[in-house]
């Protein structure tokens, strides 16, 4: 609480919202490993609101994205339970309808943020992503995969963030995202496990 | 009864009207997902059983989990049923419109008066607020809020989702008169 105190003020924080579920049943059986969900989204002042679109991105990138993934894994974590029972992760960012979708992109997609959530999260994979520009209270859809084997099938998840409020047109909602297992019950396989897979061993089921 | 799963959603508002709140004002919602306990029964009409068998335990599922999830003591309160398509709103209104359910928030929260609530039929991911009022005095108006909440893929068409709601405080920034001071 008192890292979020000190921060608010300097990257212009409105408001944050956690989302968590778990899953108990899932087609009216319980998962072999319920997994835990998360997601935290901050709401921003858009730091280049009304900047033409050659302005340079990187100042405000370094001031603002650090200090987000410092706030939203602090959140993360402890909705989760802890970094080390975090097993896949993502990221995402609605920008405002006076914004570009470059100025979303550029608190997410650079070492200033992802590599401070992989850090922070103890991950290794890159961090897959959703990106929009919306009014205030849409809702999107979050992906997530494995934060250290990021082709683990089983992993492959979403979580769908919203804040009812925001992006106002000149904000900015910053989200990072994870869970702590696989989806409920996962049955499709892995890539070890696949046959090979071509045109010409399909050729029955493609004429 | 039966649990799909459970949602818990927190607000933190850290700054209102552009001017800080401090300390930030805090929302706790936490919501279960559960089977409609009269679903394909058609008319029910003693709801008296079902009732017995879910309502206290929704209860005491619920309370200490929204209190934990807010992280201070509950200044309001509030309370939701959302019954999917194929129920009755009535159905969702048994379930939280009785001290069965109501009292262990009561207990948990040191509240005294009515939780005010939501209750709506609507599909997956239908949005709904839920109403919050002081837990002692009903007539503090600086506690008069609501929270939104939206799950993405509940109720189902035989699914009920009951949820407890809590704030750490009145509105980010309340400046209107008390009632008793209006003529």
């Amino acid at each position: 609480m008192q890292e979020i105190a000190t921060n608010a003020p300097r990257i212009d924080l409105r408001k944050l919202v956690t989302y968590r579920d778990v899953v108990v049943t899932e087609a009216g059986a319980r998962p072999d490993r319920p997994a835990h969900r998360a997601s935290v989204a901050a709401v921003v002042r858009n730091p280049w609101l009304g900047t033409p679109p050659r302005t340079d991105l990187s100042r405000e990138q370094a001031r603002v994205a650090p200090v987000l993934a410092g706030l939203l894994t602090d959140r993360l974590i402890a909705a989760l339970g802890g970094a080390d029972r975090i097993e896949a992760f993502g990221k995402a960012a609605i920008v405002g309808t006076g914004g570009e979708i470059e100025h979303a992109g550029a608190l997410i997609h650079t070492p200033f943020f992802g590599d401070l959530v992989r850090e922070f999260l103890e991950g290794e994979s890159i961090i897959c992503f959703a990106d929009a520009r919306a009014e205030a209270g849409e809702d999107l859809v979050v992906p997530l995969w494995h934060k250290t084997r990021a082709a683990t099938r089983s992993h492959y998840q979403t979580v769908t963030a919203r804040v009812s409020d925001a992006p106002r047109a000149d904000e900015i909602v910053v989200i990072a995202a994870a869970s702590t297992g696989p989806r409920p019950h996962p049955r499709i396989g892995d890539r070890t496990t696949d046959s090979a897979v071509t045109s010409e061993n399909l050729e029955r089921v493609l004429t | 009864m039966k649990i799909r799963k459970i949602v818990t959603h927190v607000e933190e508002i850290h700054t209102e009207g552009g001017r800080p709140v401090e300390p930030a004002a805090r929302i706790a919602v936490v919501a279960a997902v559960i089977a409609n306990p009269w679903a394909g029964q058609g008319f029910v009409e003693d709801l008296g059983p079902g009732i017995d068998a879910t309502a206290s335990d929704l209860g005491r599922l619920l309370a200490p989990e929204v209190l934990r999830a807010l992280g201070a003591p509950a200044q309001a309160y509030g309370k939701a049923a959302i019954v999917g398509l194929d129920g009755e709103v009535e159905h969702g209104s048994a379930l939280i419109h009785t001290l069965k359910f109501g009292d262990h928030f009561r207990r948990a929260a040191d509240a005294t008066t009515l939780l005010p609530a939501v209750e709506k039929r609507g599909g997956a991911g239908t949005v709904f607020d839920i109403p919050l009022k002081h837990v002692t005095d009903p007539t503090i108006r600086s506690h008069h809020q609501t929270v939104e909440v939206r799950v993405s893929d509940a109720p189902h068409p035989g699914e009920i989702l009951v949820a407890l709601a809590a704030a750490s405080r009145g509105r980010p920034q309340q400046r209107l008169a008390d009632l008793s001071t209006e003529q």
